[in-house]
């Protein structure tokens, strides 16, 4: 509206004022981010890989975290069950899964899993994500592509 | 309006640069779409879901670059020496273009983690902190629209600008400095694992979505100038229409009477001019 934006002058002592207001808020917003840092810090580990959770098994008992490991060949599903085996640095972890994989889902690729350990030891899956790194491969025409693709890289 | 007829340049938000930057931003996009979606190939993992690569970085890069150039025009306003109102506007422009581009990043990256992933979205730190960033300069926006006199709301949009920015760099590093579901930067090396037309055409993404974010800058930043010309010309309709009311036996005031001509302070009566004013701006800029 025309009139709604007309400064008026105002006294020297509302301008003190609202620079304190303006140092306020500076700071509560210093805060909030440092809150958010240090927030985020704790919840850097987004996921432990699969060497440093066998590492931990103890003290993870059956507590819900994420695990990542490369799928192994030889991923057996019956139905909407899924089980097979992820490896981080030479460590291996069996993983059941009972709801079905995302559409991506096959051996040789990285996963972030959600879930726990059971007490005989196997990783008892509730969700799959499917971890994608930055490089891409042009696929090649000739080359079919099965469900469970053998590519286990090179 | 004649006022339009007379000086489309400065009623209107368009001109020759901007012509040019729409016609440049239109071609590049035809053909990100076309090298994007027919001559570029599928990817072994991902089969066509690569496909977002042409995309989503560029958007996601764009929306980074908008918060930055607030950042920067805030600081620049609020450095007493280079203290303008050039630099309010810039700034406000810049965080709402901001604001579009990450949103349009947040969703086509939710899209394309339903199939690649597996799920729409997950607190890792890359996508919880530009789900913050959006938030942040959303609030930045509503902060530009408070109360209070006009410089002291500039002063106080600019130190949010320049602090919810922080977030970007954070943002931009988080792949690295922490682990997450999201990939990393692609383009971050010199020798990127990339095949060559994937990344001629992500290049020219980049290059598209750049012009996109130019020509949205200058179309919003000449109305940001546009609307603060009406706020402090709407007094003078205002106040020539009073004079107007008070004397009539004066019916055609001269020049004297009405500081800004136009045909319309003259026309309307009272409180009616603020509207009057607004509609003859508007009537400029659809032209």
């Amino acid at each position: 509206m025309g009139l709604g934006g007309v400064a008026t002058i105002k006294p020297r002592a509302r301008l003190a004022s609202r620079r304190r207001q303006i140092i306020a808020f500076a700071i509560l917003a210093a805060a909030l981010m440092v809150l958010v840092f240090r927030g985020l810090g704790n919840a850097t580990l987004y996921f432990k890989t699969a060497d440093e959770a066998v590492a931990q098994r103890a003290k993870l008992g059956s507590q819900r975290f994420r695990i990542e490991g490369t799928v192994q060949p030889g991923v057996r599903q019956v139905g909407q069950d899924v089980d097979f085996v992820i490896a981080n640095n030479g460590v291996e972890v069996n993983v059941i899964h009972k709801s079905g994989p995302p559409q991506l889902f096959k051996s040789g690729i990285p996963v972030v899993l959600q879930g726990h350990f059971e007490p005989d030891g196997h990783f008892a899956s509730e969700l799959i994500m499917v971890k994608h790194t930055e490089d891409y491969v042009a696929k090649h025409p000739e080359r079919v592509t099965t469900v469970p693709a053998p590519a286990t890289g090179p | 309006m004649t006022r339009t007829e007379r000086s489309p340049a400065k009623t209107g938000t368009g001109n020759r640069t901007t012509r040019l930057l729409g016609a440049g931003a239109l071609v590049a996009s035809a053909g990100v779409l076309y090298f994007g979606l027919v001559t570029t190939p599928a990817d072994e993992v991902q089969g066509d879901l690569v496909r977002l690569i042409y995309i989503h970085p560029a958007v996601s890069t764009m929306a980074f670059v908008a918060f930055g150039v607030t950042a920067l025009a805030s600081l620049l306003y609020l450095y007493p020496r280079t203290r303008s109102w050039r630099w309010d506007r810039l700034a406000g422009a810049s965080g709402e273009v901001g604001v579009v581009f990450c949103a349009l990043s947040l969703a086509t990256g939710s899209i394309w983690g339903r199939p690649a992933w597996g799920v729409w979205w997950t607190w890792d730190a890359r996508l919880t902190l530009t789900a913050l960033l959006c938030a942040l300069f959303v609030g930045y926006l509503a902060l530009r629209r408070t109360g209070g006199g006009a410089e002291s709301r500039a002063i106080r949009s600019a130190v949010a600008g320049v602090l919810f920015a922080v977030v970007v760099p954070i943002d931009h590093f988080a792949t690295e400095w922490w682990r997450t579901l999201h990939q990393g930067d692609t383009l971050a090396t010199l020798h990127p694992k990339i095949h060559g037309s994937q990344l001629w055409t992500m290049l020219l993404s980049f290059i598209a979505f750049g012009l996109i974010y130019a020509w949205l800058m200058f179309h919003r930043t000449r109305l940001e100038q546009l609307e603060s010309r009406l706020e402090n010309e709407g007094l003078a309709y205002a106040l020539a229409a009073r004079r107007a009311e008070g004397a009539p036996s004066e019916p055609e005031s001269g020049p004297e009477t009405a500081p800004v001509s136009g045909p319309e302070a003259a026309a309307v009566s009272g409180s009616a001019s603020g509207e009057s004013t607004e509609a003859a701006a508007s009537a400029g800029l659809q032209s």
